[in-house]
C-alpha cells in the first residue's frame, strides 16, 4: 500500500488513449464505432463513462482493457504500450495489473466465494497476502460468506464477491462494465459506495462504464461519447444533471 | 415443423455428423458382416454346385456325430460294384478326400496358414468340373496335379515336385497338371489329386472311400436314380443328388462360420451400445441448451407433441444419415474385415461383394431404431418445457426424473441383468439363445448402472481429481469441479467408454486365465518332455512318426493320444480320447477322483476311463456300463474302471480308451498328439534334437518336435492371436465413445462460453485454459477405464467360478490393466484436443458481450 500511495501521487495518467479509432465491418457496411478518442484517466480517480446505445462507450472500455484492439490509435496503461502486445502479453497484462467487474457471468460456480476471488492470484500462481485478502473480503462484507457458493448468495453479494476479486490484485485499474445492471436499488447502492471506497480507501483507479445516472453520479468524473466521440468531460454534479446530459446527447 | 429440425441439423452440421458418428461404425460392422457372410457363402455355394456340375448322385457315409475337424469316415470300395450294377447308371467312381499336406522341397507348405489341404483321387472327365489350366491329371503312380494357388504360394511349377503327407511318412510326386475350379478361389484351402489307389494309400484308406460319384445316363431322373440307388446301399450310406450334396455342404459350411457371424454381430452390438449412449448425451445436453427455442415455439403455439416431433425427428433424420455412411462404410469394411480374418488365419473364399436387399433394410432399421429409442427420453424432456422459459434470462432446468424413480428402473433393470446372465450359467443354455440372454443381461446391468451412476460419481472424480489437482493445481481443481457440474452428463459419457474397456478388461483376464491354466496343466499333467504334433497342432500326426521317435536314443517312451467325437447315450456329444496303455504312465499324469491310479495303464478292450463330470452326470461309478454312439455309427458299450478328478483341464476329454478300442470301434488311425518321455538323466534339448532329425530323415517333415516351454509358447501365441482380433474389434466401441467425450467436451465448452470468456478476462493463458479442457476429458476417461475395469474383472471372476471345477485358473494381467488405464488417459487426452483448441481460441470479447 505504501507504494501504491507513492507510485499514485495525484494528477499522475495510468491510462492514456490516443487517437482512438475503431472501424467494425468494411465497405458501405463499415461501422465506425470509435471516432478518434483522445482520453487520460488519472491515478486514484473514480470516471464513469456513459452514452447512448451505439456511442461507443463499451467499445472504448473493451479496447482501454486489452479485451479489443483499436484499428488507429494507441493505448497505455501503467506505461506500457498495449496495442502492440500480442494475446499471451495481454493475457498477463489483465492477470497483473487490471481487474474486471462484468454485469453477468462474473464468478465461476464452481468454486466459493472465496476462490473466485483469490482466482486471478490463482490463475498467476502468486501466493495471497492473507492480510490483504482479509481487508478485502471484510470491507465488501463477506466475511461470514467466504465458502458459500455463487449459487447460494444473492444477486448483490455476488456483485460483491466480484469487487472483491477485482481488489485483490491491487490492480492498476479496475474496470467495471454496467456493474448494477442487473441489481436492485439497494444492491446498486452496496456496489458503488464499495467501488467509491476503492477508490477512497484503497487509493485505486476505477473506470466504469453506466448507463445508470444515480452509478455515474457517484464518480469523480464523468466522460460521455456519442457517435464514437467523446463530448462530455466534467465531474459530475448530481443524478438530475446527469439525466439532463443524458437527454441532450440522445 | 419437419423443416425446422431440418435447418436445426443443417445449422449444426458439425454436431449431426458427430452424432451420426456414434451409429456409423456398428451400422458398418452391421452391413459388413451381412456382406461378408453373404459373399462368402455365395462364393462357398458356387464351388460346391460347380464341382458337382457333373454329378447326378454321390454316395457318401452318414455322418453320425460331427467332427471337430468335419471328416466324416470312409466306407468300404465293395459297394461301388452295386452303384454301377444299378439301371440308369452311366459311370459311377469311388474318390478319395482327405485332409493331408503339400509341401514343395523346401517342406514348406502350399496352403495358406490354418487354412486345410486335401489330397484327392481324380474323376473320370465325365464327372468332374475340374479345370486344367495347364499339363493334365496325373493318371500314372508318382504324378500329382495341384490347384494353381497353391502351386503359386509355393512356387511349383509343371515338371516340378511336391510331398504329399497323409497317414504315413511324406512321399515325392511329380506335378504334372495345374487345375481350378471355374476361377473360384477356394479361400486359402489346397488340393492335391493323385491317382486312386495313392490317395487310398497316402490317407490309410485302403480299399475304402470318401465318396461315390455317379452319372446317370439320361433315361431317369437324378432323384429316381438317387432312389434306386439307395435300395441296393446299406442305412449308413447316404446318397443324394448332386444338387442335394452341394446344398449340404454349403449348409454344412454356412452352420460352421455361424459362429462368426454371430460374433460380428455382438460386437456390432457392443458398439451400437456405445453409441446410444453417445447419442442420448447429445440429445440431452442440446435439449437442455435449446430450452428457450422450445419455450418460444411453446408461446408461438406449438403443442407439445409437436415439439416432442421436432426432436424425434431430428432423430430419425440423423439414424438416417448415419445409417447410409454405415451401409457404404459396412461394404468397403467386408473387404477390409475379411482382410483382417485372413490375418488372424480365417482366410475365406472371395468373390465379388453380394450386397442383399436384407443388408440395406436391416441397416436402416438398427440405424434408425438405435437413434430413436436414444432420443426418446430428451426428447420428452423438451416437451416438458414451459412456455415461460422463453422470457427467463437464465436457463431453467428441465423438471428431472425423481430420484426414487431412477433408483427404482436402475435396481429393476439390475435385477433384470443379474438374473438373466445368471440363468445361462445355471441352466447351461448354449448357442445364440445363450450369447443373447448373456448380451441381454450385460445391456440391462450396463444400463442399470449409468442410471445410478451419477450418484456413484461424485466421491469417485473426487477421488480421481486429487492427482488431476496435484499435477494442474487451479486449472485441474476447476477441471474436476467441471466434470462434477453435471453429474449425469459426465457419467453417461465415461459409461459409454466404460463398456468397452470393461469387455476389454474381461477379455485380457480371461484370455491371462487361460494361459496360466495351460501351462499349469502342461506342468502338472505333462510328464513327457517332449510334444508331438501336427502343424500347428490342428492336423493329427501319423504313429508311425510316434514309432520313429519312440527308436530314438535317449527316449524310453513314446506315446499318442488320438481323439474323437462320440455321443453318450442320454448324455449327448462329448469328446473322447485314446491312450497307449503300456507307456501312458511314463508320459501323462492325471488326478484320480476314484479308482485305481493305474488305471490308464490298465485300458484294455471295453473298458474306459471317465471324467468326473461325465460321472456325476450321468451317475456313473466304477464297474457301471454305458453306451456310446461312434463318428462311424457303430454303439459300444463302455464299462467304468476309473474316474478322473475334475481341474485336468479336459485333457483327455471326458472318456479315456485304450488305442486298439479307438481304432476299432471309433475308426481313428492317427494321433492329434504325442508325448515323448526322455530316460532319466538324458539332456532334453539334445535328445529333442534327436527325434527332430529322425523324424525329417524318415519323411515326417510336418510334425512339429516341441519341448514343454514351446508348447506353452504356442498355445499363448494362439490365444493372444484371437485376443488381438478381438480387441481390434472392441478398438470400434472404444472410438465411439471417445467421440462421445468430444462431443460432450464442445457442448459443455459451448454452454462455458461467457465463463470461459471471464476467465480469460481476468487473465487465465490460453494454455492454462486449455490444460482444463485437457484434465476434465481425462477425468472423463479414467473415471470410465476404472469402472471399466471394476466391471471386467467382476465379470472375469463370476464367470470364472463355474469353470474352477475344469481346472481354470483366474489370473490378473495386473501390467496389461495398469496399460489400459494409462492409454485410457491418453486417450481422454486425445479426445481433449479438439475441444482444447476451441476452448483457447474463444474470442473473449464475443464471450463476454451481451447480445
Amino acid at each position: 500500500m505504501e507504494q501504491d500511495k507513492q507510485k499514485g501521487a495525484p494528477g499522475g495518467s495510468i491510462v492514456t488513449a490516443r487517437g482512438l479509432e475503431r472501424v467494425y465491418g468494411e465497405g458501405e457496411a463499415a461501422v465506425r464505432a470509435l471516432d478518434g478518442v483522445d482520453v487520460e484517466f488519472e491515478k486514484g480517480r473514480f470516471t464513469s463513462i456513459m452514452g447512448p446505445s451505439g456511442s461507443g462507450k463499451s467499445t472504448l472500455m473493451h479496447i482501454l482493457a486489452g479485451l479489443d484492439r483499436p484499428t488507429a490509435g494507441t493505448v497505455e496503461i501503467d506505461g506500457v504500450e498495449i496495442t502492440d502486445l500480442d494475446d499471451g502479453e495481454l493475457t498477463e497484462l489483465r492477470r497483473d495489473k487490471l481487474g474486471f467487474v462484468f454485469q453477468f457471468f462474473n464468478l465461476l460456480p464452481v468454486l466459493t466465494a472465496e476462490e473466485n476471488i483469490l482466482l486471478p492470484l490463482t490463475i498467476a500462481k502468486r501466493a495471497p497476502d492473507p492480510e490483504w485478502v482479509d481487508t478485502v473480503v471484510e470491507r465488501v462484507g463477506l466475511s461470514d460468506r467466504r465458502s458459500h457458493r455463487p449459487a447460494e448468495l444473492s444477486g448483490g453479494q455476488q456483485q460483491r464477491v466480484a469487487v472483491a476479486r477485482a481488489l485483490v490484485t491491487k490492480p492498476a485499474v479496475l474496470f467495471a462494465d454496467e456493474p448494477t445492471g442487473n441489481l436492485d436499488s439497494k444492491s446498486s447502492a452496496d456496489v458503488l459506495e464499495l467501488l467509491r471506497g476503492a477508490v477512497d480507501e484503497f487509493d485505486q483507479t476505477v473506470i466504469m462504464v453506466t448507463h445508470e445516472p444515480d452509478a455515474a453520479a457517484h464518480g469523480d468524473r464523468l466522460i460521455a461519447l456519442r457517435d464514437g466521440r467523446l463530448v462530455h468531460d466534467a465531474p459530475p454534479v448530481s443524478a438530475d444533471a446527469v439525466i439532463e446530459l443524458l437527454k441532450t446527447l440522445a | 415443423m419437419l423443416r425446422l429440425s431440418l435447418k436445426n441439423l443443417f445449422a449444426r452440421k458439425w454436431r449431426t455428423a458427430m452424432t451420426a458418428i456414434a451409429v456409423v461404425f456398428g451400422i458398418a460392422l452391421v452391413s459388413g458382416t451381412y456382406v461378408l457372410t453373404d459373399t462368402t457363402n455365395g462364393a462357398f455355394d458356387d464351388i460346391f454346385v460347380r464341382s458337382n456340375e457333373r454329378i447326378d448322385v454321390t454316395v457318401t457315409r452318414q455322418e453320425q456325430v460331427r467332427q471337430f475337424d468335419g471328416s466324416v469316415p470312409a466306407f468300404s470300395e465293395s459297394y461301388l460294384k452295386r452303384v454301377r450294377s444299378v439301371q440308369g447308371v452311366e459311370v459311377a467312381q469311388g474318390s478319395v478326400f482327405a485332409t493331408g499336406s503339400i509341401l514343395n522341397l523346401e517342406n514348406e507348405s502350399t496352403g495358406a496358414p490354418f487354412a486345410p489341404q486335401f489330397i484327392s483321387s481324380g474323376l473320370p472327365s465325365r464327372l468332374s468340373s475340374i479345370e486344367y489350366v495347364e499339363g493334365r491329371k496325373a493318371d500314372r503312380p508318382g504324378e500329382a496335379a495341384l490347384d494353381l494357388e497353391a502351386a503359386k504360394r509355393g512356387g511349383v511349377e509343371i515338371g516340378g515336385r511336391i510331398r504329399l503327407i497323409g497317414s504315413g511318412p511324406a512321399r515325392l510326386f511329380e506335378v504334372v497338371g495345374l487345375t481350378q475350379l471355374g476361377g473360384a478361389s477356394f479361400g486359402g484351402t489346397s488340393i492335391a489329386q493323385v491317382t486312386l489307389s495313392e490317395a487310398q494309400s497316402l490317407t490309410g484308406r485302403e480299399g475304402r472311400f470318401d465318396q461315390i460319384s455317379v452319372g446317370g445316363d439320361g433315361t431317369v431322373s437324378d432323384e429316381e436314380l438317387r432312389d434306386r440307388i439307395a435300395e441296393v446301399l446299406p442305412a449308413d450310406l447316404l446318397v443324394e443328388t448332386g444338387q442335394e450334396n452341394a446344398d449340404r455342404q454349403a449348409s454344412d459350411i454356412r452352420d460352421g462360420l455361424s459362429f462368426l457371424t454371430i460374433a460380428l454381430f455382438a460386437f456390432a452390438a457392443i458398439s451400437l451400445l456405445v453409441g446410444s449412449f453417445v447419442i442420448f448425451n447429445v440429445f440431452s445436453i442440446t435439449v437442455a441448451q435449446r430450452t428457450r427455442e422450445f419455450g418460444m415455439l411453446r408461446t408461438l403455439g406449438a403443442s407439445r407433441r409437436q415439439i416432442l416431433a421436432t426432436v424425434l425427428a431430428e432423430g430419425v433424420l440423423i439414424g438416417l444419415i448415419a445409417s447410409g455412411l454405415g451401409l457404404l462404410v459396412g461394404i468397403a469394411l467386408a473387404e477390409g474385415l475379411s482382410a483382417l480374418l485372413s490375418v488372424f488365419g480365417a482366410e475365406l473364399p472371395s468373390k465379388s461383394l453380394v450386397i442383399a436387399p436384407r443388408t440395406i433394410v436391416a441397416s436402416f432399421i438398427v440405424g434408425v431404431g438405435v437413434t430413436l429409442v436414444s432420443s426418446l427420453i430428451p426428447a420428452f424432456r423438451a416437451t416438458r418445457v414451459p412456455p415461460i422459459a422463453a422470457l427467463s434470462e437464465n436457463v431453467l432446468q428441465t423438471g428431472r426424473t425423481r430420484l426414487w424413480i431412477r433408483a427404482l428402473v436402475a435396481i429393476v433393470l439390475a435385477v433384470i441383468g443379474v438374473a438373466l446372465i445368471a440363468s445361462v450359467l445355471v441352466d447351461d443354455i448354449e448357442g445364440g439363445a445363450g450369447a443373447a440372454r448373456i448380451g441381454g443381461g450385460a445391456v440391462a446391468l450396463v444400463v442399470a448402472i449409468s442410471i445410478f451412476s451419477p450418484r456413484l460419481i461424485q466421491p469417485m472424480v473426487r477421488l480421481i481429481g486429487i492427482p488431476v489437482r496435484a499435477v494442474g493445481g487451479l486449472t485441474g481443481r476447476l477441471a474436476t469441479e467441471n466434470a462434477l457440474r453435471s453429474p449425469s452428463r459426465t457419467a453417461v459419457t465415461s459409461a459409454a467408454l466404460m463398456i468397452g474397456i470393461a469387455l476389454v478388461a474381461f477379455v485380457s483376464i480371461f484370455a491371462s486365465g487361460l494361459n496360466s491354466s495351460v501351462t499349469d496343466v502342461i506342468d502338472q499333467n505333462l510328464e513327457g518332455e517332449i510334444v508331438l504334433q501336427g502343424p500347428g497342432g490342428f492336423v493329427p500326426i501319423p504313429p508311425e512318426a510316434v514309432r520313429e521317435a519312440a527308436k530314438v536314443d535317449g527316449v524310453r517312451a513314446a506315446s499318442g493320444i488320438r481323439f474323437a467325437q462320440i455321443k453318450v447315450a442320454g448324455s449327448g456329444e462329448r469328446q473322447l480320447s485314446s491312450v497307449q496303455p503300456d507307456t501312458v504312465d511314463q508320459v501323462i499324469q492325471v488326478d484320480w477322483a476314484e479308482g485305481s491310479p493305474r488305471a490308464l495303464a490298465e485300458l484294455s478292450g471295453d473298458k474306459a476311463v471317465i471324467s468326473q463330470g461325465l460321472s456325476s452326470a450321468e451317475r456313473l461309478a466304477i464297474g457301471d456300463d454305458f453306451r456310446v454312439l461312434s463318428p462311424t455309427g457303430t454303439r459300444t458299450k463302455l464299462e467304468v474302471i476309473g474316474i478322473m478328478a475334475s481341474g485336468n483341464l479336459d485333457l483327455l476329454g471326458d472318456i479315456v480308451v485304450a488305442e486298439p478300442s479307438m481304432l476299432e470301434n471309433f475308426g481313428v488311425a492317427e494321433d492329434q498328439f504325442a508325448l515323448a518321455r526322455v530316460d532319466s538323466g538324458a539332456d532334453v534339448e539334445e535328445v529333442k534334437n534327436r527325434v527332430a532329425d529322425r523324424l525329417d530323415r524318415t519323411n515326417f517333415p510336418t510334425v512339429e518336435v516341441l519341448n514343454q516351454e514351446e508348447l506353452k509358447d504356442r498355445q499363448k501365441e494362439q490365444i493372444n492371436a484371437l485376443l488381438a482380433l478381438i480387441y481390434v474389434l472392441l478398438a470400434l466401441a472404444v472410438v465411439v465413445s471417445l467421440v462421445g467425450i468430444v462431443v460432450t467436451l464442445i457442448l459443455s465448452i459451448y454452454e462455458r462460453t461467457r465463463e470461459l470468456g471471464m476467465v480469460r478476462a481476468i487473465g487465465m493463458s490460453r494454455r492454462q485454459v486449455r490444460r482444463m479442457v485437457t484434465y476434465e476429458a481425462v477425468i472423463t476417461a479414467v473415471l470410465g477405464a476404472i469402472a471399466g475395469l471394476i466391471l471386467g474383472i467382476l465379470f472375469a471372476f463370476l464367470m470364472g467360478i463355474p469353470l474352477e471345477g475344469e481346472g481354470f485358473v483366474l489370473s490378473y494381467p495386473i501390467g496389461t490393466l495398469a496399460l489400459i488405464l494409462v492409454l485410457s488417459a491418453l486417450a481422454g487426452v486425445l479426445a481433449a484436443v479438439y475441444p482444447a483448441r476451441k476452448a483457447a481460441k474463444l474470442d473473449v470479447l464475443e464471450a463476454i458481450s451481451y447480445e
